[in-house]
C-alpha cells in the first residue's frame, strides 16, 4: 500500500516537473512568425539623405499625360499599395475577433516628458499615434495599448501575443466605414532593440502595427523588459486563410 | 506649377555645364523667394535663365543641386543679359546637405538687395514642430508671437531665427517691436509635426506690400523614443508563475514519494 503510494507521488512528481513543462512549451504560442526581416527593411527609410519637402501653397500639378489616379497603379511593383481609398476621417474602433477585442481607438502623440509615445491611462482604449499615417495609409500606422496596468488589471492587448497568421483585425473610421487588416507577423522585441525607425515610418508599404508590452517583467520599475509587436497588411482575402 | 516643371527642366540644362567644375560630394536645396514688389523679375544661375517672369510674392522650390558654387543675377523680365546690367547680383556656395534660401527682398528704407539663409535642416523631436522666422521687409524691428507669447524680440531687417514648438495651430503675430498696438501680421498657422514651417516677411509696411509668404518643409521628423504600455507584470510571455509552482510541487512529490520508497525497502 505504502509502495503504492510512493510509486503515485513519483508519477505525480515527473508529471508535474516533465510532461506539464514540455506541454506548456509546445503549446504556448510562438515567439515570433513572419518575415519580420522583409518588413523592416521594407519601412525602413532607404533615402533619408535627400529629405522630402513641399510648398503647401501650391500642390504639384501631374505633368500632361501623367494624370495620376488609375495610371500610378503600375508603379507599386512588390509592395503593398495603399489602400484605395482610405476611408475619411480618424480611426475610431478596433476589433480583432480572435483575441475578443473591441475597443474604441484615440490619437494619441508624445509623451513630452519621457518623449515616449502618450499613451492612454486607462487599459480598455487603443491608441493612434496622429503623427504617422491614419491606418491605410503608406507606411506603418502604429496602435498601441496596454497588455496591463498595475492599477486596473489585464488590457485591451493582453492576448496581442496570441495572435496568428491570417487572423484578421478590422479598423473602424469616424465615417463608419471599415478596413480589414491581415496579421503577416509578430515578433516580442526587448525593449532596448525596438526598431523605433521602422515602426514610426511614414512611407513604405502600408502596414498597421499593433504593439504593446510584454517579456521579462521588473517589478522593482513595474515595467517590461520587451515590446510585443504585431505586423498586418489590408486584407485582400487571399494567401493565408482565417485561423480565428 | 507648370511653371515650376518647366523650371526643373531648364535647370537640368543649365547644371550639366556646371557639371564638371562641381565636385561631386553630394546636393543641397535651394528655395529663391521674390519680395520684390512691382517688379517682375527672370532669375539667372551661372548665366542660364532658370526662373522666367517671377513675380513678388513667389517661392520658387526647392530645387536640389549639386553642392558647388552658383551666380545669381536677377534681371527685369525679358531683359537682355548680354546687353544690361543685372538688377541684382551675388554668388552663393551650396554646401552639401544645405538646405538654403535665396530672396530679393527690399532692406530698410526700401533698396533691393539679395541675401542668402541657411535653414536649420535638423531633425526635430517627436512631437515637434519648427517655425522659421525671416525679416525680408521695409520696416524697422518686430516681435514675433506665437498665442501672444513672445517668440523672437527685436528682429530687425535681414535677420530671423527658428524654434521648435509643440506641434500645434498657433496664432501668429508680428507687430513692432515693443508696440503690441502696431500689427503687421495676424493670423493661425497650424505647424505640423516633423516640419520647418518658414515665414517670409516681404515687402513695404508703409508702401501697403507687406505681406508674409510661408513654405513648409517636411520630412524633419523623430520617432518617439518608446511604447510603454505596461505596469502591471500578469502578461504570460515568460515562464508563468503557476508552472514553476507546479514544478515545485512536483520536485516536493518525487522527493517526498523516493524517500518513501527508499524506506519501505
Amino acid at each position: 500500500m505504502r509502495r503504492r503510494f510512493a510509486a503515485f507521488l513519483v508519477a505525480i512528481g515527473l508529471i508535474l516537473l516533465v510532461v506539464l513543462p514540455a506541454i506548456w512549451q509546445l503549446t504556448r504560442p510562438e515567439s515570433v512568425f513572419g518575415d519580420v526581416a522583409a518588413i523592416e527593411e521594407s519601412l525602413r527609410d532607404t533615402d533619408s539623405a535627400v529629405l522630402p519637402a513641399e510648398t503647401p501653397d501650391e500642390p504639384f500639378e501631374p505633368a500632361p499625360g501623367e494624370t495620376g489616379g488609375e495610371g500610378a497603379e503600375g508603379e507599386t511593383s512588390d509592395t503593398t499599395a495603399p489602400v484605395d481609398p482610405v476611408p475619411g476621417g480618424l480611426p475610431v474602433g478596433l476589433r480583432i475577433g480572435s483575441i475578443d477585442v473591441d475597443a474604441p481607438i484615440a490619437p494619441f502623440g508624445v509623451d513630452r516628458r519621457t518623449g515616449d509615445m502618450d499613451v492612454p491611462n486607462n487599459v480598455t482604449e487603443v491608441a493612434w499615434y496622429k503623427f504617422g499615417p491614419r491606418p491605410g495609409e503608406n507606411g506603418s500606422a502604429v496602435l498601441a495599448a496596454h497588455v496591463d496596468l498595475a492599477s486596473q488589471g489585464p488590457g485591451v492587448f493582453f492576448d496581442l501575443n496570441t495572435l496568428e497568421p491570417g487572423d484578421r483585425v478590422t479598423v473602424e473610421y469616424e465615417g463608419g466605414e471599415e478596413l480589414v487588416f491581415r496579421v503577416t507577423a509578430r515578433i516580442t522585441y526587448e525593449k532596448t532593440e525596438l526598431p523605433l525607425d521602422v515602426i514610426f515610418s511614414r512611407e513604405g508599404p502600408t502596414v498597421l502595427t499593433l504593439i504593446t508590452c510584454g517579456g521579462g517583467f521588473n517589478r522593482q520599475v513595474q515595467s517590461y523588459d520587451s515590446n510585443v509587436v504585431v505586423y498586418a497588411v489590408p486584407d485582400d482575402g487571399s494567401s493565408v486563410p482565417d485561423q480565428s | 506649377m507648370r511653371k515650376l516643371t518647366m523650371l526643373v527642366a531648364v535647370l537640368a540644362l543649365a547644371i550639366i555645364p556646371a557639371a564638371g567644375a562641381v565636385a561631386q560630394s553630394g546636393e543641397g536645396q535651394v528655395t529663391v523667394v521674390h519680395g520684390v514688389p512691382d517688379l517682375l523679375v527672370d532669375v539667372y544661375v551661372n548665366g542660364d535663365l532658370t526662373i522666367e517672369d517671377f513675380e513678388y510674392g513667389d517661392v520658387a522650390g526647392p530645387l536640389t543641386l549639386p553642392a558647388g558654387s552658383y551666380d545669381l543675377e536677377v534681371y527685369p523680365a525679358d531683359a537682355d543679359p548680354a546687353s544690361s546690367d543685372p538688377a541684382l547680383a551675388g554668388s552663393t556656395d551650396l554646401p552639401a546637405g544645405a538646405y538654403a534660401t535665396i530672396a530679393a527682398y527690399l532692406q530698410e528704407g526700401g533698396a533691393p538687395t539679395l541675401g542668402v539663409f541657411v535653414e536649420n535642416n535638423s531633425n526635430t523631436d517627436a512631437g515637434n514642430a519648427r517655425v522659421t522666422a525671416r525679416h525680408l521687409a521695409d520696416f524697422g524691428a518686430v516681435d514675433v508671437l506665437a498665442n501672444d507669447g513672445a517668440v523672437f524680440e527685436g528682429v530687425t531687417n535681414g535677420l530671423g531665427g527658428d524654434a521648435d514648438v509643440p506641434a500645434d495651430t498657433y496664432n501668429i503675430k508680428i507687430t513692432a517691436a515693443g508696440d503690441a498696438n502696431t500689427v503687421a501680421f495676424d493670423a493661425d498657422l497650424p505647424l505640423a509635426e516633423g516640419t520647418n514651417t518658414i515665414a517670409y516677411a516681404i515687402g513695404s509696411v508703409a508702401g501697403g506690400s507687406f505681406q508674409v509668404v510661408t513654405q513648409t518643409i517636411t520630412g524633419l521628423q523623430s520617432a518617439p523614443g518608446g511604447v510603454p504600455t505596461g505596469t502591471g507584470g500578469l502578461s504570460g510571455t515568460g515562464t508563468p508563475a503557476w508552472l514553476i509552482a507546479a514544478m515545485g510541487l512536483g520536485l516536493v512529490a518525487l522527493a517526498s514519494g523516493s524517500a518513501l520508497a527508499r524506506r519501505e525497502n
